[in-house]
């Protein structure tokens, strides 16, 4: 048992992007619980260094590689069902600003436009479409889908990413209602500004002891998971930073 | 025992739509901001808010979430009438307000062959009814097919749920929408959070308040949790301030306080805060305007004061300031 309700130790988790930033903070709090893990990042040393981390507390499968890549993706699936024989919680972390500084809708190109959907949007429904017939053996899953507030409001430079990720989240939706009475709940969670590589590619020059760190926003996405599971949530995760009593 | 305060609400004084259909952004609504130490009331936009609090201080919102407690029922020789969930009390049982007079033991049916019996009037008032509902799918698909917000006469037209929603709701199970918490955006919480302010939650699921009657709210569910608890006990002893996002947060934070201090605890209150009992926990508030003579009224007393209060009021309809639950917001900080 841990503090995450319906979780339990055992339980298994692909977080895609998990080397660095938010997914690895995902990463750790999962571990923390006793979640076994697949995971994945492009960079082969940042992801060997999580996976020798995150194993001291659980199992943990790393497979390097780029969710871009549809193989890679089928890989990484076929490798959590292999060691664990289960998959109960996907979240899909990893995702790419495109090009920085931001360029205008006016002047991006559509081939940027292409690789930022590839990455933001078809990789995260690749993964789902994978893992989805694996999660249903099981008595319930959750997907979460890492979103940002660029889905909703409008701010200038951000249309690829902005509009991939208002893409990702109707792609949610309509997920949650084709998966209603699956026992399989969809939650899109928007982190907000954190300090992480993504933010600084995005807005070099933003003070970054403004940032909220991803280490606390982590947890307010664990609580999230484990809350009686709706078929759709979206929720706004907020910094927790921890109080001592 | 405080004098309950009249006064008559012009209609020009009531939010009949959420902002973003009168053009406005969730948090461009009107601020007003009443502060009892320096016995001043100050007009400001909701985005604004972050300048009005302090590094330290805590904002305590409830993620309680509105679910679609509207139903219609018929009876066999009647036209159908409007059915609202108030509070869950267990499995099927609830406490529920038929919008029309019903008898002891009543059935009616609702949609898809679905079906309620008003079991006995929860008091000799016989507007809540301990109800049972026999439904043919689970509740929450049963509600998101068939049910809708609840919504009083001055919403002039029918939203869908999500314009019911705050960005913190997270689970289920308020007739009404904990309204205080709706002009918060994303934006919002990142000037808070880099103004380092934080924010902590409660969970309390808000029975229905039938504006029209001035009642006493009724017993409601709570949760604070051990982290809530910590983290306002913390904040306090640090010289921050416990801001409380809505009437429901004050209720719930009061209803887990031993002496003053939080400690964690859930289930039934049926606490009501006045100026004679008093606030331990909570340094301000942040609400919407009240209804003349709701018993909240006393609630808001007892953070600015009568006198304050009645001043932010009349200054409030002079000035055209919104009411209910798509309305303008007032943050009142405690001397």
């Amino acid at each position: 048992m841990n503090d995450y309700g319906w979780f339990e130790r055992g339980h298994v988790a692909i977080v895609t992007g998990a080397s660095k930033g938010f997914g690895l903070a995902i990463a750790r709090e999962l571990a923390r619980a006793g979640i076994s893990l697949a995971i994945d990042a492009r960079g082969e040393d940042a992801l060997a260094a999580a996976e020798r981390e995150l194993s001291q507390s659980v199992e943990v499968v790393a497979i390097a590689g780029d969710v871009a890549d549809a193989a890679h993706v089928h890989r990484l699936v076929e490798a959590a069902e292999r060691r664990f024989g289960r998959i109960d919680l996907v979240v899909n972390n990893a995702s790419t600003i495109g090009r920085s500084p931001l360029p205008p809708l006016e002047q991006l190109s559509p081939a940027a436009f292409d690789r930022i959907f590839t990455t933001n949007v078809y990789a995260p429904l690749h993964l789902i479409q994978h893992a989805l017939p694996i999660v249903k053996r099981g008595s319930g899953g959750t997907i979460v889908n890492v979103s940002s507030d660029a889905a909703v409001e409008a701010y200038a430079g951000w249309g690829g990413y902005g509009s991939a990720k208002a893409a990702l989240e109707h792609m949610s939706r309509i997920l949650a209602a084709e998966l209603e009475g699956s026992g399989v709940g969809v939650i899109v969670a928007d982190p907000g500004d954190m300090d992480t590589e993504l933010h600084r590619a995005a807005v070099p020059d933003a003070d970054r002891t403004q940032l909220a760190d991803p280490r606390d926003v982590a947890p307010a996405l664990m609580r999230a998971i484990a809350s009686p599971r709706p078929a759709y949530l979206r929720v706004a995760l907020q910094a927790e930073v921890p109080v001592e009593a | 025992m405080s004098v309950a305060v009249s006064f008559a609400l012009p209609a020009a004084n009531e939010a009949t739509s959420p902002p973003e259909r009168r053009g406005l952004a969730r948090d461009g609504v009107r601020l007003l901001v009443t502060d009892a130490a320096s016995g001043l009331n100050r007009d400001a936009r909701f985005r604004e808010l972050p300048s009005f609090l302090r590094r330290g201080d805590l904002l305590v919102v409830n993620d309680s979430a509105t679910i679609p407690a509207a139903l219609t029922a018929r009876r066999t020789d009647g036209p159908p009438f409007a059915l609202h969930l108030s509070t869950r009390i267990a499995g099927d049982l609830w406490i529920a307000e038929p919008r029309e007079p019903v008898e002891r033991g009543e059935r009616a049916s609702l949609a898809n062959g679905g079906a309620v019996t008003f079991l006995t009037p929860v008091d000799d008032r016989a507007r809540l009814w301990y109800a049972a509902l026999a439904l043919p799918v689970p509740l929450e698909a049963f509600l998101a097919r068939h049910g809708a917000p609840i919504r009083y006469r001055y919403v002039t037209e029918a939203f869908p749920l999500a314009d019911y929603q705050t960005i913190f709701a997270r689970v289920p199970g308020s007739a009404e929408m904990p309204s205080a918490g709706r002009p918060f955006t994303r934006r919002v919480l990142d000037d808070l959070h880099a103004a380092g302010v934080r924010v902590a939650s409660i969970t309390l699921h808000t029975g229905v308040s039938s504006p029209e009657r001035r009642e006493r709210p009724s017993r409601e569910w709570y949760d604070v949790p051990a982290r809530t608890a910590t983290a306002v006990n913390a904040t306090r002893r640090r010289g921050g301030r416990v801001v409380a996002v809505g009437t429901t947060v004050v209720r719930a934070l009061e209803s887990a306080a031993a002496g003053c201090e939080a400690i964690a605890s859930r289930g039934w209150t049926d606490l009501v805060v006045t100026p004679e009992r008093g606030v331990t926990l909570a340094d301000g508030l942040l609400t919407g305007f009240h209804e003349p003579e709701a018993s909240h009224l006393d609630m808001l007393r007892a953070f600015a004061g009568a006198p304050l209060l009645d001043e932010a009021y009349a200054h409030a309809i002079e000035t055209g300031y919104l009411w209910h639950e798509f309305g303008d917001v007032q943050l009142l900080l405690a001397a």
